[in-house]
């Protein structure tokens, strides 16, 4: 789908002309002041416990050294996960409490680099009672009460789908840097939406979401179809292969784990918009992109996965 | 409908004849006696009285004085003045030809126009420009634009930096109506609004209404643009051209039987793209990329008999945009723009009654191809009318000038449709969806002299939409997309109609020859409406029919202004203050992206509110001399409400201007050399912006405030030209352009975004507040001949 992707780039870089004459500075601009509110980044996926990473939003301007981000952290929440028959509540966890030799499973669960995770000092409220493990199907709800604030959500964790096939192809005038390829039979209802990682054994210390991670039914609704997953990286990487100009590619050898997860439809409203923002950040045509939220009296993320894993050498 | 129109012919002469008891009429028509053309704005008065007026379009001029002996003095740019001694005792018709004389630019400037035109006519907020001042105006790339000039007019405010965009008090971009000899042109813009469709060689004459619209006009809420082109020389061949830095033009006119049938056709391509293609390496990614437009414009008229005349138009234009990224494989295509005809047949039926037939093809079209891979992506979205309108004027007695005419349009509209295919599966992106529809309208207007002081002039336009079928109205379920139950109308079918009264009424009051107070109060229905989901005018925007969801667009405005003349009318000034309400404005639902009018109605994807606007605008011009030009000054305020947007509160549209600003100046120094400046002062446009941010999966999320609170900084900017005229031999004639766009090399802002740049996680995040700047300082020469 990389194609649709690529048109308004296209177009922005038919503007660098004029932007060739053109020059930037920097302002400083004051800023009305902005409400703080409860901001959930959750999941909870089938097998496994809910995570809710809980933090608020503040003004804009306001100083970003370690410290302040820290604080950014929600502590002594109320925070339960209903599935209509349970409600648990969740303990609230933070990095520096656990041993060194856990952290590389808590970076994978919470979906952050071990570095980020050892750098920075995560608190995420989890529960070991199985009993609130997430299962396929099911709609979990979630409660946030902090600092006198209520957030709520609700997310399902929608029924698997799987993928046909997945295989490697180089791309025309690379030699061993390609896309991944994909052959999907979308289930006949409408109301699909997927979410899309990978990780490069070895190489990545997480998974992490392709390059434009979301797609729903809206056009290929009970079709079968091919198309490709460009290669997403850390936020900010300095990894030489993120620098390199086959970022977006796969590197022919890899051994790439894919994540292939079924998400529901809120959700999925969620990623897209937050991929379009962060897109069009700096785009001086597009209009602000509001991130569509699916949080009740907050902002964020609560979402259900439906997790189809495989596991591919690409050969082309 | 022929007959209401025959009782108010009656009913206005017979009111006209009260007052005309003790005087007699003199009329007739002023000809070229070298073209045999009739002349249009010829001044015609009496010497003793002082007193005249000008010819019309049709070359006729109507003056009527009590019983006794005048001299009738005819005088004409470029021609010999003419004067007859009368005996008035009874009603006289005199058709006069008049002879083409050497003149000096003196007689040239102060003769040019009617005198206390602005004062005398009912007419007001109406701007007319000739091309020739609009040459020597400085202009960016040294390429002449008409809609950057209009944007120098109190009242006009322009989109941004550098665009041919504009917004007449506070309507919307889609308020315009924009004609090229009475064909509508959809999008008069090339690049992105950086620069418009027309070539200002082809061009002739413009006018812009924006306010107080006669009735002949409608179909839109904020304004008019009546551009007319160049009709062609019919004596001799003539060849006009232009180099410049960024496009070259050609234009060619003549004969094509003498003094009978002319033609004129003028070209005009930019080559930026293509002068950069020799510096892009054979090695290069982008290899293969280039950008270019191209206008072509051609008319041809021809004189059936001295009261019939044939003209024929044309305008063809693309945008041509090719992107390749050999890397990934990628390519794209997107040719876009107008391709217009209009055909006209003017016939003078009477000295006293004439008009225009008017049949006209305009089309509009937008399509981006892209290939990637085995995957193709093709959008295409449009808009196509068939029209056919009757104009007439009848002047029943020197009091009174009639106009009357109907107009019918057959709009096929083409929103935003999609293929998309991997391979050989073609995904689901839903039926082409088409909307049609007919608009048809019938206007009566009178400028009716109901006193020397007192001149009226109401109007009434009656308007008629019917969106027919095929249709089908989409409905879908709001969570998975899924389609619920569909309408479906067939061929013919009617979808809904929608029909009112226009009410149109100006006044003027003249406290003397030089001063006077006008009034006017307009109501617009507009049928069509713009979706757009970008800051600016883009290609990508689409046009839109009223249907059983969208409803039309309605405005009132009012206005009052006072108009006077200094110094013997060497100078005019005026004020006028409005305001202006408009409903069922439309705008896209927040978080619509593009995809979503893929396989729906476009208009399930909108939100409809209302807007409102008022202001003052204030004038000065000195119109001849050595050093002449205006200053213009708006102060104004606009508003839009939508109880879907911004929490239900009114907010400003981004075009929102408190202070308007210009000061436009033309200084003869020599015969040879024409300085020309303008200086500009806007105040900043009205955004959004982030007012908190949060972190999700360590990347920054902006967290909006309320709709266009942030203000920019004020727009400001002098440009200057100079024209410098080549030395001139019988045949070839040539000069060269100096300008220098942005002369202080003022950083105007163009866009603020917040950068974000380091890693959140190890505390070199840094967020910063940045202002792009688009045209710095830019010196640009262009070269023009003609022979």
């Amino acid at each position: 789908m990389n194609i649709i992707k690529n048109i308004a780039p296209a177009f922005l870089s038919l503007l660098m002309v004029f932007f060739l004459l053109s020059c930037e500075k920097d302002i400083v601009i004051d800023l009305p002041d902005a409400e703080v509110k409860l901001v959930v980044e959750g999941n909870i996926e089938q097998g496994r416990p809910p995570f809710v990473i809980l933090t608020k939003s503040s003004p804009y301007f306001e100083p970003t050294d370690l410290t302040s981000l820290r604080q950014l952290f929600v502590s002594g929440a109320l925070v339960t996960v209903s599935n209509g028959t349970n409600t648990v509540q969740l303990t609230e966890i933070c990095t520096d409490q656990l041993p060194d030799s856990l952290l590389p499973a808590v970076a994978e669960l919470i979906g952050v680099s071990l570095n980020n995770l050892q750098t920075f000092g995560f608190c995420v409220y989890t529960t070991l009672d199985t009993t609130i493990y997430g299962e396929i199907g099911k709609t979990y709800n979630l409660y946030v009460e902090a600092d006198g604030k209520v957030a709520t959500s609700s997310s399902q964790i929608p029924p698997l789908v799987f993928m046909n096939r997945y295989w490697y192809k180089d791309q025309p005038g690379f030699s061993n840097f390609g896309y991944l390829w994909f052959e999907l039979s979308d289930p006949p209802q409408y109301g699909n939406a997927y979410r899309v990682f990978t990780k490069r054994v070895g190489k990545d210390s997480r998974f992490i979401p392709v390059f434009g991670s979301v797609f729903k039914d809206q056009f290929i609704n009970g079709l079968t179809f091919e198309g490709t997953f460009a290669r997403g990286q850390e936020v900010n990487s300095q990894a030489p292969d993120d620098l390199a100009e086959t970022s977006e590619y796969y590197q022919q050898g890899d051994t790439v784990i894919v994540k292939f997860c079924t998400i529901d439809m809120p959700h999925f409203n969620f990623w897209e918009s937050f991929e379009i923002a962060s897109f069009n950040s700096g785009n001086p045509f597009s209009a602000p992109t509001i991130v569509e939220t699916n949080i009740n009296g907050g902002l964020g993320v609560w979402g259900g996965y439906g997790v189809t894993y495989d596991t591919l050498v690409l050969v082309d | 409908m022929k007959r209401y129109h025959f009782l108010l012919v009656v009913f206005f002469l017979l009111t006209g004849n009260i007052l005309l008891a003790q005087n007699y009429t003199i009329s007739g028509v002023i000809t070229d006696a070298s073209t045999r053309e009739t002349t249009i704005g010829a001044t015609v008065y009496i010497k003793e009285t002082n007193k005249g007026t000008s010819t019309n379009e049709k070359g006729f001029y109507q003056l009527t004085l009590p019983k006794g002996n005048y001299t009738l003095v005819i005088s004409y740019i470029g021609f010999n003045t003419v004067e007859i001694p009368i005996n008035l005792n009874k009603n006289l018709k005199i058709n006069q030809n008049i002879e083409p004389t050497v003149i000096t630019a003196d007689e040239f400037t102060v003769i040019g126009e009617k005198e206390n035109q602005n004062t005398d006519e009912a007419v007001m907020s109406t701007i007319e420009l000739k091309m020739d001042k609009v040459k020597t105006l400085p202009a960016i790339f040294g390429e002449v634009d008409i809609l950057k000039t209009i944007q120098l007019m109190p009242g006009v405010q322009t989109a941004g930096e550098g665009n041919s965009g504009f917004y007449v008090r506070g309507g919307g971009p889609d308020q315009n109506l924009i004609l090229l000899d009475g064909a509508t042109v959809y999008n008069a813009s090339h690049l992105f609004g950086f620069f418009s469709v027309f070539n200002a060689d082809a061009i002739s004459e413009v006018k812009l209404v924006k306010g107080g619209m006669p009735a002949e006009y409608g179909g839109r809420l904020s304004s008019v643009l009546d551009i007319t082109m160049n009709d062609g020389d019919y004596k001799d061949f003539k060849v006009d051209g232009g180099i410049g830095v960024i496009s070259s033009r050609l234009t060619i006119q003549g004969p094509i039987k003498k003094d009978t049938a002319s033609f004129i056709a003028s070209v005009r391509r930019t080559y930026a793209g293509d002068l950069a293609q020799p510096f892009v390496s054979d090695s290069s990614k982008f290899k293969g990329s280039n950008y270019y437009f191209y206008d072509f414009n051609a008319k041809f008229n021809y004189k059936l008999s001295s009261r019939d005349k044939l003209s024929l138009s044309g305008y063809f234009g693309r945008d041509v945009f090719t992107f390749k990224n050999s890397d990934d494989g990628f390519d794209l295509t997107t040719p876009w723009g107008n391709a217009i005809v209009a055909l006209k047949w003017s016939r003078i039926i009477s000295d006293e009654f004439y008009g225009d037939v008017t049949a006209s093809f305009t089309d509009y079209r937008f399509r981006v191809e892209a290939v990637q891979d085995q995957f193709s992506f093709g959008l295409f979205s449009g808009i196509t009318d068939y029209s056919l309108k009757a104009d007439y004027t009848y002047l029943p007695s020197i009091l009174h000038k009639i106009k009357f005419g109907a107009a019918y349009t057959f709009h096929k509209f083409t929103p935003n449709s999609a293929d998309v295919s991997s391979g050989d599966v073609d995904f689901n992106t839903g039926e082409k969806i088409f909307n049609y529809s007919n608009e048809g309208a019938l206007y009566i207007s009178d400028e009716w002299d109901i006193s020397e002081k007192l001149k009226i002039q109401p109007g009434l336009r009656y308007t008629i939409y019917q969106h027919i079928g095929p249709f089908k109205r989409f409905s879908k379920d709001e969570t998975t997309g899924a389609p619920l139950d569909t309408v479906v109308y067939d061929k013919g079918e009617t979808v809904k109609v929608y029909q009112g009264l226009e009410p149109r009424f100006t006044a003027r009051y003249a406290f003397s020859e030089n001063s006077s107070l006008k009034a006017s109060f307009t109501q617009n229905y507009q049928y069509i409406h713009l979706a757009t989901l970008a800051t600016v005018s883009l290609p990508t925007d689409q046009w839109l029919p009223s249907t059983e969801v969208t409803k039309p667009q309605f405005s009132t405005q009012y206005a009052l202004g006072y108009f006077k003349n200094l110094f013997k009318n060497k100078w005019e000034s005026s004020v006028e203050v409005y305001y202006k309400d408009m409903k069922n404005q439309v705008e896209y639902k927040d978080g619509v992206s593009p995809q979503d009018d893929g396989g729906t109605n476009v208009d399930n994807n909108l939100t409809f509110g209302r807007g409102w606007s008022y202001g003052a605008e204030f004038f000065i011009k000195k119109k001849y001399g050595k050093v002449n030009g205006w200053i213009g000054y708006t102060l104004s305020w606009t508003k839009r409400q939508f109880d879907d947007l911004n929490y239900g509160k009114a907010f400003f549209p981004r075009y929102d201007r408190r202070h308007d600003a210009s000061i436009v100046f033309n200084y003869d120094i020599s015969d040879r050399l024409v300085l020309g400046a303008t200086w500009v002062y806007a105040t900043g446009n009205a955004l959004t912006l982030p007012t908190a941010r949060y972190f999700i999966e360590g990347k920054v999320v902006n967290e909006f405030g309320e709709r266009n609170t942030f203000r920019m900084e004020a727009f400001h900017r002098l440009d200057v030209a100079l024209t410098l005229k080549g030395k001139e031999t019988k045949k070839f004639k040539s000069s060269w352009n100096f300008s220098i766009y942005n002369l202080y090399n003022r950083k105007n802002p163009y866009f603020i975004y917040f950068s974000n740049e380091g890693n959140v996680f190890d505390g070199t995040l840094d967020l910063q507040a940045k202002q792009v700047s688009l045209f710095g300082i830019i010196p640009s020469v262009s070269w023009n001949f003609n022979f």
